[in-house]
């Protein structure tokens, strides 16, 4: 994809977005529909780096909702794009969703309304012998409950329950590279959406007037929003880092980073808008729930600082450096 | 001279070399540094390593500036050289190839690199660090040149310095940064005075310096006159690049040695995590910078934020290294004890010199966020 074709791609992406979006409330089906026809999940095989960190920026930035990350998971893990869109593991957790349990697959993760509605998902299973594989499992077999919650716009589905080992079609599986691809993805998720945040803090703090200035005079203020930016570009720069060397521990360092950079965006944003910020009406709080909900999503910044740290630790030794 | 060629050559070369340029064990004081540093630069420019990435009119060899990052960066791995002391390089040579009498430059341009000749930069005043703007070390036209008079202070290797690029104000001081005119200024010339500051990490890389009637030659001067604070504003950003990329290879040094030494159950690994994140963005980010310099960008305000991010690796590394030896650190004298702890109190002016983090974040604010003026 040259650089011509990638600026109409993201700017057809970002008017799916827009046009999914309206007063009632973000039309999750409707984005979805558009990113088939735009050919997306097509092109992530073909061009996995522009197509996963173009679609999850904006994704992010505009606080739109889609399959995307179910699909790019199942991708990653079986290599087919057109393999039905996978369970994600449980919140917090970096686990297959499902394992074996004699001759059934137990399931306990998170799918979304999208995946239910069409009929199939690929399942992640963590075997008996320690291996991974995925199978292809009817959605009328697991039980499944709509998860409101803290961000209701997600449109996840909670899926659990237990299905015959035989009923589901069984392949090899590359969970590792699942996880690292999935964690690429929903880091590029979590720096849109502290983009978005910042440009709504940006905006109020230009506009709002106090003492008869706008508060982007006032140096804590412009600090603050400084702040968010040096964490943004932090996260990118290790995102960057992450798909030109393709290591795991790289891809982990960044969606620490960008979860990181998502909560302090989500933190000085929220200051900075304060009153107004805090309304139903404004929101901010839409992107400040999303954040809080994506930096759990496959292990969170808390966790996975606190992983490497232990590994590195006990190894004593350093990943590799990326090279110049 | 491609780089993957250039790195195959210059590891196979410093693989055979390096015993020879090597530092003893344990701490080495400034003065030492400082003659390792000009034979170390002697030796890889007499091999040709170092003339690489800097233009032939100016004694170089052509090719991409990442052969310089990746020069300074294997010579910082391998420990021959402190990053600091060599940076001043990567700071200077670039100013006076953009600024100076094309003459002046091929002259003195080589001397620089070869470590024939220490250079200092003479920016902050007694009453001017943060407001370079407000400078107020005066020059005047005289009939042979400019005659200086004034002071500079914590001016870097200034004691051990040949030449200086200087800061001057040759306008009024309300013209504030239109006034500023910049110079290459010889430090044997008569009526200059270097007195070294001891400093808090024992060792004095500091000094003050003195400026009574000083004459510099008209064709010292760097840009036009009233250009100096483009001169210096053009300075910065290659203060935030290069010369950082190689600071992040001592940082990584550094941290895979705390990682070493480390006493079980001494670190927590949160903490670990953390750092050893920040450091690999920061490298991240810096290689972005490197490739944007070789592509012949110009480097602006967004490399703030590589500064603000070296500076909090480089504490964070060190406070890291403080946990991990705290006893070593605090109570003990013996040679590797001395260089942590000398390390350890340097990384507390990561936040002070080349623009505090507080003066990085007002750029960050006014020229990336465009948030307007403050005032
Ligand atoms: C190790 C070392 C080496 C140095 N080498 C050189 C050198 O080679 N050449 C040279 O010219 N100088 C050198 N310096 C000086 C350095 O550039 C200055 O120390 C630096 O610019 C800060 O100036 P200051 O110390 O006067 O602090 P001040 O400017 O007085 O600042 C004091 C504090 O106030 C804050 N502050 C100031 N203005 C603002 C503002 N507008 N908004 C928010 N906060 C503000 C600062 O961030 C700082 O925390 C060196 C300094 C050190 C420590």
């Amino acid at each position: 994809m040259d650089a011509e074709d990638l600026e109409l791609f993201s700017r057809s992406i970002r008017h799916a977005a827009e046009a999914a979006g309206g007063s009632s409330g973000f039309d999750a089906g409707a984005f979805d529909a558009s990113l088939a026809d735009l050919g997306w999940h097509d092109a992530v095989a073909d061009f996995p780096r522009e197509s996963i960190s173009t679609l999850f920026s904006i994704q992010g930035e505009t606080n739109a909702t889609s399959s995307a990350l179910h699909r790019v998971v199942a991708w990653a893990l079986t290599g087919s794009p057109s393999a039905p869109g996978a369970i994600l593991p449980r919140l917090g957790s970096w686990q297959p969703p499902a394992r074996e349990a004699g001759d059934q697959v137990q399931v306990n993760g998170l799918a979304n309304t999208a995946l239910v509605e069409a009929g199939e998902v690929t399942v992640p299973v963590a075997t008996a012998g320690g291996a991974n594989r995925s199978a292809t499992v009817t959605v009328g077999d697991l039980q499944l409950s709509p998860v409101k919650g803290l961000d209701a716009g997600a449109a996840l589905v909670r899926a659990t329950g237990s299905v015959p080992g035989t009923d589901a079609k069984s392949n090899e599986g590359d969970w590792a590279n699942a996880v690292r691809i999935g964690r690429l993805a929903v880091g590029h998720e979590l720096v849109g959406a502290s983009r978005g945040v910042l440009a709504q803090a940006r905006e109020h703090a230009l506009e709002r007037i106090q003492f008869g200035q706008p508060i982007a005079r006032f140096q804590a203020v412009r600090h603050k929003l400084a702040e968010i930016l040096i964490a943004i570009e932090t996260a990118d720069a290790l995102l960057d880092a992450a798909w030109l060397d393709g290591t795991d521990v790289t891809a982990s360092m960044a969606k620490a980073a960008a979860g990181r950079a998502g909560r302090l965006a989500a933190r000085n944003g929220q200051q900075v808008l304060a009153g107004i910020g805090f309304t139903e009406e404004h929101g901010v709080h839409r992107w400040i729930r999303r954040i809080l909900l994506l930096d759990e999503v496959l292990g969170s910044s808390r966790t996975l600082t606190k992983d490497l740290g232990s590994n590195l630790l006990a190894s004593r030794q350093l990943p590799p450096l990326l090279p110049l | 001279m491609e780089l993957s060629e250039f790195k195959a050559g210059l590891d196979a070369w410093l693989d055979e070399n390096e015993s020879a340029l090597a530092p003893p064990e344990g701490i080495e004081h400034l003065d030492q540094q400082m003659v390792r540093l000009s034979k170390v630069k002697a030796a890889v420019y007499d091999a040709g390593w170092m003339r690489w990435g800097w233009p032939e009119a100016v004694g170089g060899l052509g090719g991409s500036t990442l052969l310089r990052a990746y020069l300074g960066a294997a010579l910082t791995e391998r420990g021959l050289v402190e990053p600091g002391i060599y940076s001043m390089t990567e700071v200077l040579a670039p100013t006076m190839i953009d600024y100076a009498d094309p003459a002046l430059a091929a002259e003195m341009v080589p001397r620089l690199l070869r470590g024939d000749e220490t250079w200092c930069q003479g920016f902050s005043e007694p009453d001017t660090g943060s407001n370079l703007g407000s400078l107020a070390c005066r020059a005047v036209r005289g009939p042979d040149g400019w005659v200086v008079n004034g002071q500079k202070v914590w001016t870097s290797l200034a004691h051990y310095a040949q030449r200086c690029v200087l800061l001057t104000r040759t306008g009024t001081l309300e013209s504030a940064h239109r006034g500023i005119t910049a110079m290459f200024v010889d430090m044997d010339t008569p009526g200059i005075t270097a007195r070294p500051i001891e400093s808090m990490h024992g060792h004095p890389e500091f000094a003050e310096v003195f400026f009574e009637d000083v004459v510099v030659p008209f064709e010292r001067t760097l840009g036009q006159e009233g250009q100096g604070w483009s001169v210096a504003m053009d300075l910065l950003p290659f203060e935030r690049s290069t010369a950082l990329w190689h600071r992040a290879a001592f940082l990584h040094h550094r941290l895979q040695q705390v990682l070493d030494v480390a006493p079980d159950g001494a670190l927590d690994p949160a903490k670990v995590g953390e750092v050893t994140q920040l450091l690999y963005a920061f490298r991240a980010r810096s290689r972005g910078t490197q490739w944007r310099l070789h592509r012949g960008e110009t480097l602006a305000a967004e490399t703030s934020i590589d500064k603000v991010l070296v500076a909090a690796a480089e504490q964070a590394v060190f406070d890291l290294a403080e946990e991990a030896l705290a006893e070593k650190i605090i109570l003990e004298d013996d040679g590797p004890a001395e260089r942590w702890r000398s390390e350890f109190l340097y990384s507390r002016a990561a936040t002070i010199y080349g623009g505090s983090s507080e003066i990085q974040r007002n750029i960050i604010a006014r020229r990336l966020l465009d948030l307007g003026n403050d005032r």
